[in-house]
């Protein structure tokens, strides 16, 4: 039997203990505080500049085909579109076309068309009829493909003829509706082609001597009224259910650990556990209490988000204060779910860096059923609302997008709730071995099989699951910014891809950022190994490696005018192409991932770092430079263990890269190698750097298991 | 090894059951194992109210296992403890009652003040609110707390941190206390001063049982030595009855002694060598 007063008793202390720790407070409360609204200025600052962007660009519209006078004028009148005659036009294709030996495809039959559209179902009618695959769809395609163009614009042989003898032509446009700048230009072509309709239409009925009007009884006008703001609506509904999951899971994390194993790494267990109190009771105050710090992070981060969507999108409609409160309310049994789970995991651990491992084969899967609630093609139906998490991710998704059935709520409210007191069973279950208070691990490998010990640094899994969410935001990301200029885009890629989640990483999860960034100073060996190395190291991978794998000219041509930033000053170019990399980069491979990898042995966190590296810069031809210039740095932040090192090497290196071509800029496209007498200087002096950093001092010890 | 307690031990613990006050703490054949390790082998030990009895022993003889099976912290593999006559496997929460624990690695809470600690555990022991604050104000005084009882306990020295673990242990009045090193880390003024403090309790009547390293803390304060080497009772008995057995002039000499022919008798019985090792790592550990 369990005495409610003992256990409102350890409750309230552990709240007033936990509320006492600053680090509570600030997770609690200024991290949400800070964290929405600068996501939302970003979302929407990002948005607009982006559509402002291609609102302001031309479209390119490729025409094969021989146009009609009269449509020819009114393409050429259309606003920011720039017509290109057989543009991307194979010859073949060219040929073809003009002898009218192709046919125009045949296209869907229009009554299908409306009855579509009557039964609500207006998206199956390009879905459900596609072109037949044909040459001249082939070579749109792959014009479109090069980014050539925007739109290919296809008058079939017929279609000139026809318009001047009165008869019906037929037009096919070509474009890509995964790009913003295809559907733009499809948008514009669809206004050029009505208004020349109208024109051709008014030629005829004044040729005829048709009444004005005649053939076009009915004029409409459709707009789209919606602000652009309801995009940044829906972007925060697919966003936000995954932050709010997360924040949540973290709000019960570190309370589920510090309570438990904490407690026991401080020694104040025992003090516990000598008064007369059942261990049940114990746990279940644990638990209350972890379960409060989480209900209560739950709700200040939904209150943040309720005045970040009132105050800084005023705009955005159709989120009733309502929804928060729901929103609140369908956090509340995740969070019991969290804190059971974790709670459940948590008392095997010894201590606190013990309990991080413990509860990471738990946390992974969580945060991946959290985060693809955020992809597009997932929604709430009867199936998705029996998963656990990610039924009540889907179901806040659907409440900030204004869809929700009222069914699918009731189902997701039970099974949330039928899979809470599962966790809460199988922790009653565990909690129920009285030993584990005390720190027993023989019971924790018996009945969960976890071995892995930590240090203050993460587990290899920990770092590679990490990495790998980094990727993945990284690579959705680039194509979100893909528009923007150079220069923004890479102090986005950089600092909101790599540095923001690698600190968001360490520090919620409460991992030592000293010991797994390495922030410490190298010793001054090490220091200058490192800049020897970084000066040299340019000129070997130049001299011994690019030689053998030169890049085409092209993609050496483009990337340099990438680094040159479009004309941008020195420093600026110094500052995004050196700085930030060196920094954001370096604490990402280096700091983390190398962090992780180092328990598996220095060769394995060398290369493996250096190899992840390497395949990041996504080319080929830069594979091998990077490689390279990974292991060096990789190579100084081992023998130094200071993350210092790494940079230093890395700022020399991409800074004279970039200097030489800002001075030189023909130096990119030049074919000429780097003379051998130049690239063994460059190696002699790279050897001299890693003698240095070699007898830097002691290499950095594997991170420390706890000992028992 | 065979025969740990021979003749005339067993006869001194007879004497001393006749007439003598009644046994808060009785244990007998307690046996702890962890895994296939064996920290305690056997060991009787009984307290009497008003009676200070230490525990002595080298490192790794089991001493730290053995008081927290007694406190109740830990189940025993076998044998029984009952504490005023509450059987600790079978009522624990009865038996905790009785018990007020400290050891010198018992930790207090860094964010609570020794006041707020004090308060937590009052409620845990079901003292009724007067009474546990009264109790407060008694034990601030008697161990001159009031400078730091209202600073986190965080920031307090180590003297001052465990004098406010002392004050936990007593906060209840309970009828045995049992001191896992209580002065361990200390300097010489604190550790005098919870000498002293254990010396009132005695006086009030409790039965109280403690382990130490310091020979000179021992012959000042317990009433009955008991000493244990790998997890087994190897001599007991009042400081005069140590060094009648021994021959020697003082404590230290004796508990050499006695240890230097445990180690002699387990040499010739080789296989009990690989166990001590094993035993002093558990029980050290936990």
């Amino acid at each position: 039997m369990m005495r409610f007063a003992i256990i409102w008793t350890i409750l309230g202390k552990e709240l007033l203990e936990t509320l006492r720790d600053r680090r509570t407070l600030m997770r609690l409360v200024l991290l949400p505080v800070i964290l929405y609204p600068i996501f939302a200025i970003g979302v929407s600052k990002l948005l607009g500049d982006e559509s402002a962007a291609r609102a302001a660009r031309p479209s390119v519209v490729a025409v094969w085909g021989r146009l009609p006078a009269s449509f020819e004028r009114v393409l050429g009148e259309a606003e920011r579109v720039e017509v290109h005659p057989w543009a991307g036009a194979p010859e073949e294709v060219r040929q073809k076309l003009t002898e009218g030996s192709l046919a125009p495809p045949p296209f869907p039959d229009p009554v299908d068309e409306e009855e579509a559209i009557e039964k609500g179902k207006a998206s199956q009618i390009t879905a459900g009829w596609s072109e037949p695959d044909n040459e001249v769809l082939l070579a749109a395609r792959a014009a479109l493909g090069r980014r050539e163009v925007d739109a290919v614009l296809v008058a079939w042989s017929d279609f000139a003829p026809a318009i001047e003898q009165d008869r019906q032509g037929q037009v096919s446009i070509y474009y890509d509706s995964v790009r913003p700048d295809s559907t733009t230009a499809r948008g514009r072509l669809d206004r050029a082609i009505t208004r020349a309709r109208k024109v051709i239409r008014t030629e005829r009925e004044v040729n005829h001597k048709v009444p004005e009007g005649f053939s076009t009884p009915i004029e409409a006008l459709f707009r789209n009224a919606a602000p652009e703001q309801r995009r940044v609506g829906q972007l925060l509904g697919s966003m936000m259910p995954m932050m709010l999951l997360l924040m949540s899971l973290l709000g019960a994390f570190l309370p589920a650990i510090d309570l438990t194993a904490g407690e026991k790494e401080r020694g104040t267990m025992q003090t516990l556990l000598c008064a007369p109190v059942r261990p049940l009771e114990i746990i279940w105050g644990k638990f209350l209490a972890v379960w409060c710090i989480a209900v209560l992070t739950a709700l200040a981060n939904v209150i943040s988000l309720a005045f970040t969507v009132r105050r800084l999108l005023p705009d955005v409609e159709s989120v009733a204060p309502s929804v928060f409160l729901l929103t609140f309310g369908l956090l509340v049994p995740v969070t019991f779910l969290f804190s059971a789970l974790f709670l459940a995991l948590a008392v095997f651990a010894r201590d606190f860096k013990d309990g991080q491992n413990a509860l990471m084969p738990a946390t992974v899967p969580l945060t991946l059923l959290a985060g693809v609630a955020s992809l597009p093609i997932l929604e709430l139906d009867p199936w998705t609302s029996l998963v656990p998490v990610l039924n009540i991710a889907l179901l806040i998704k659907a409440l900030f997008l204004g869809e929700v059935k009222t069914a699918l709520i009731f189902w997701t409210l039970v099974s949330s709730a039928i899979y809470a007191a599962l966790a809460l069973l199988l922790a009653a279950r565990v909690f129920a071995r009285e030993q584990i208070l005390l720190g027993g691990q023989e019971g924790a490998r018996a009945v969960l099989g976890l071995e892995r010990r930590g240090g203050g640094v993460p587990s290899a899994t920990f770092s590679m699951t990490a990495l790998g969410i980094i990727l993945v935001v990284f690579y959705y990301g680039s194509l979100s910014v893909a528009k923007l200029g150079v220069a923004k885009q890479l102090a986005v890629t950089q600092l909101g891809m790599f540095l923001l989640p690698t600190l968001v990483l360490v520090l919620g999860f409460g991992f030592s950022a000293r010991e797994t960034l390495a922030l410490r100073l190298p010793p001054w060996r090490g220091a200058l190994g490192a800049l020897l190395v970084g000066l040299s190291g340019g000129v070997v991978a130049a001299g011994f490696l690019v030689r053998f794998l030169p890049p085409p000219p092209e993609l050496a041509k483009e990337l340099g005018k990438m680094v040159l930033l479009d004309g941008a000053p020195l420093p600026l170019v110094l500052l995004l192409t050196a700085v930030m990399p060196a920094v954001c980069e370096e604490l990402l491979f280096r700091g983390l991932l190398f962090s992780g990898l180092r328990r598996l042995g220095p060769v394995i966190a060398i290369v493996g770092s250096s190899l992840v590296f390497g395949l990041a810069h996504g080319s080929l031809y830069r594979l091998l430079p990077t490689l390279f210039l990974g292991l060096s740095m990789g190579y100084a932040r081992y023998r130094t263990g200071s993350i210092g090192a790494g940079m230093l090497i890395h700022v020399l290196n991409n800074g004279l890269a970039a200097s030489l071509l800002y001075f030189a800029p023909e130096v990119a496209a030049s074919t000429e190698q780097v003379p051998w007498s130049m690239a063994f200087a460059g190696l002699a002096v790279y050897a001299a750097g890693i003698a240095l950093l070699r007898s830097a001092g002691d290499p950095e010890p594997r991170p420390t298991l706890t000992t028992t | 090894m065979s025969a740990p307690v021979d003749a005339s031990v067993s006869a001194s613990v007879e004497a001393l059951a006749e007439g003598a006050p009644a046994a808060v703490l009785e244990a007998t054949g307690l046996v702890k194992r962890f895994g296939k390790v064996t920290a305690v082998n056997g060991i009787d030990i009984t307290v009497r109210a008003g009676e200070v009895v230490g525990l002595l022993g080298p490192n790794g003889a089991g001493k730290t296992t053995t008081l927290r099976v007694l406190a109740g912290i830990l189940p025993p593999t076998e044998g029984r403890v009952r504490v005023g006559g509450v059987d600790v496997a079978e009522r624990p929460l009865e038996a905790k009652q009785r018990i007020g624990f400290l050891s010198g690695d018992t930790q207090l809470y860094q964010r609570l003040s020794p006041r707020e600690v004090l308060r937590y555990f009052g409620r845990l022991y079901s003292m009724e609110a007067d009474r546990l604050e009264r109790r407060i104000e008694v034990l601030v005084r008697d161990l001159e707390m009031t400078e730091f009882a209202a600073r986190p306990c965080g920031t307090l020295s180590t003297g001052q941190r465990q004098r406010a673990n002392i004050a936990r242990a007593f906060l209840h009045e309970p009828e045995l206390l049992i001191l896992d090193e209580p002065t361990n880390a200390l300097d010489v003024l604190s550790g005098r001063f919870i000498v002293e403090s254990i010396r009132r309790e005695r006086a009030a009547g409790r039965a109280i049982l403690l382990s130490t390293h310091v020979m000179s803390e021992a012959e000042y304060l317990c009433d009955r030595i008991v000493l244990v080497h790998e997890g087994r009772v190897i001599d007991q008995g009042t400081l005069a009855e140590l060094l009648e057995h021994t021959g020697e002039k003082n404590l230290t000499d004796a508990f050499l002694h006695l240890v230097e022919r445990c180690q002699v008798s387990a040499a010739s019985a080789a296989p009990a060598v690989p166990q001590s090792k094993a035993a002093e790592g558990a029980g050290e550990g936990r």
